[in-house]
């Protein structure tokens, strides 16, 4: 009885978690579509975020995508030629490294850089009435602190990922020359056989989609800080759990996308 | 000058937007997107591993796509195939189409062309395809196998079948085994066993006896003969000492021989000083008698012949 009763409030917990996401998802988007939410604050807060979430970061990641695409393409490749389907390489890069591997490796290292970040400084406002402050001086929170981030987030997200990609295709062509000693007509060929239009719009969307809620999970869970410091660390721990789950269930969704 | 955030932020977006432009750019142009796209008709009696959006390949090159499958008024499969302009060059009169299903990997429509120089291939002509099927051709090549591992069990079976058959072969042979090795607990020998008749036996038994006896007297015989060949006064050194006395005959004799010879080579010299002689004898016969000759003719011209000696 007790086990179930356990269950049962999981259960409700993980429900009433996502209804009100879903709830607060609503809010955030109307506002996105308004006009009124780009003012000039926005717009000072949102190239401030960009500049922190990626211009910041810029040569570390490249630095970073040059290493991962360098193993992950030449893993694969190698692998592909072992098992001697060196044929389907094409498929393999595009289907499986350049829209399913880089928008996720991109997706956690935002979510380690600004996620977390993101989380903690709403959390802080939070705990030192900042909030409240904005409130008294009627400045809508949802257009000043949470707008700008989300579009930084899908943005940064869109953007830092096609970088990947992009690195991941050069990778592909110095190591296809290597491994497979393959030249660049041949190489282009098959990139452009194995590529599909909606397989690039399924990915940038599911970028987007990434961006949106990789912002969005941790200003809710930053929300929910008391006036304690001690509950700042609680949120932020809750907040990241809730946005690795939320980053698998749409890798699910974008899979069962392209099942259909 | 310091670089404003704004700057920065700016030019970030604007080049990466700009070169995710120039890439979706290229991949679009890449897949004849703004193309002229040329579109065929191919036929077939089957559907089967015909889908739409199947690779259209020449020499292992994508050249176009199945854009659609239709069934015609006679029954026939229309399979409508689109080229881009940059690859129609490949599609000629002369062009065959095969349907290639291999065992692993997608299905693929290959196009062959022996002679890129013929008329090019027109979009009214309705070609048919023609289907090579690895999957059917690996089934066509283990049937076989799967013949003769039937043939295999069905043997297997009926060996088992055979074994375990009260009256079958195996069941034989243990009895005979059975029954042999109680012959040989009951018999006293094998030979008895071999036989199986008293009267045998004792032939066996007496043959032997007599060859002992045999035996017995042929190594008396050969004692006696030992006895007469190698006693000192048997034949053996009678005969020593008659070839030891020959040999010494036989030397002296070679003495006797080696005189001979020089005596024969003294006289052969002797006749060689006969022969001088002999020779010095007819020069000087031959002297008197042409002396004579011309005594003759001297002698014969005269009216009186007179002869003064010296």
């Amino acid at each position: 009885m007790h086990g179930l009763e356990s269950t049962g409030k999981v259960i409700i917990s993980v429900v009433d978690n996502l209804h009100d996401t879903l709830i607060f998802s609503g809010k955030v988007v109307r506002r996105l579509l308004h006009p009124a939410a780009y003012n000039r604050a926005t717009r000072n807060v949102l190239v401030n975020q960009i500049y922190f979430t990626s211009v910041q970061i810029l040569p570390v990641f490249l630095a970073l995508s040059v290493v991962f695409a360098s193993l992950l393409v030449g893993i694969v490749f190698q692998s592909l030629k072992t098992l001697g389907l060196a044929e389907y390489f094409g498929h393999v890069l595009m289907g499986l490294i350049v829209t399913e591997l880089s928008p996720l490796l991109t997706v956690l290292l935002i979510t380690l850089r600004s996620s977390s970040a993101i989380n903690a400084e709403i959390a802080v406002m939070k705990s030192n009435r900042e909030l409240t402050a904005l409130e008294m001086f009627r400045i809508d929170l949802v257009d000043y602190l949470v707008v700008p981030r989300i579009i930084n987030g899908m943005l940064s997200m869109v953007l830092l990922s096609s970088l990947f990609s992009i690195v991941l295709m050069a990778s592909g062509l110095l190591l296809s020359a290597l491994i497979f000693d393959m030249s660049v007509d041949v190489y282009t060929n098959i990139l452009l056989n194995s590529t599909s239009f909606s397989a690039i719009f399924i990915a940038l969307v599911k970028c987007a989609v990434y961006g949106f809620f990789v912002t969005l999970i941790p200003i809710r869970f930053g929300l929910r800080a008391t006036r304690e410091l001690t509950s700042i660390p609680i949120t932020v721990s809750r907040g990241m759990v809730n946005v690795f789950a939320a980053i698998l269930i749409i890798e699910v969704l974008s899979l069962l996308t392209r099942l259909f | 000058m310091p670089i404003s955030r704004e700057f920065k932020v700016g030019l970030f977006v604007a080049c990466t937007a700009a070169i995710i432009a120039v890439s979706l750019a290229a991949l679009a142009m890449g897949k004849g997107l703004f193309e002229t796209v040329h579109t065929f008709t191919l036929s077939s009696k089957s559907g089967d591993g015909f889908t739409e959006g199947m690779p259209v390949v020449f020499s292992g090159f994508n050249i176009g796509v199945v854009h659609g499958l239709e069934l015609s008024d006679e029954g026939l499969v229309l399979i409508r195939i689109r080229i881009p302009h940059r690859h129609v060059k490949w599609i000629r009169s002369g062009s065959s189409f095969v349907l290639y299903r291999p065992l692993i990997g997608a299905a693929r429509i290959v196009v062959n062309t022996d002679n890129l120089s013929s008329p090019a291939l027109s979009e009214n002509v309705i070609p048919e395809v023609t289907v090579v099927n690895d999957i059917n051709d690996a089934i066509a090549r283990i049937e076989p196998m799967l013949d003769r591992l039937t043939k295999i069990a069905d043997n297997v079976e009926r060996l088992t079948r055979t074994l375990a058959d009260p009256r079958g072969d195996l069941h034989k042979t243990l009895g005979h085994a059975e029954k042999i090795t109680s012959n040989l607990a009951g018999k006293k020998s094998v030979l008895e066993m071999a036989v199986s008749d008293e009267e045998s036996i004792h032939a066996v038994h007496e043959a032997l006896r007599k060859l002992d006896d045999i035996m017995a007297r042929l190594d008396g015989l050969l004692a006696k003969t030992d006895a007469q060949l190698y006693n000192p006064e048997g034949a053996l050194p009678q005969v020593n000492a008659i070839l030891k006395d020959v040999l010494q005959k036989l030397q002296k004799l070679d003495k006797t021989i080696d005189n001979i010879n020089r005596i024969s080579a003294d006289t052969s010299e002797g006749m060689k000083d006969f022969r001088i002689l002999r020779s010095d004898i007819d020069d000087a016969v031959a002297a008197i008698d042409n002396l004579v000759q011309k005594l003759d003719g001297v002698v014969g011209s005269k009216k009186m012949p007179e002869l003064k000696t010296p």
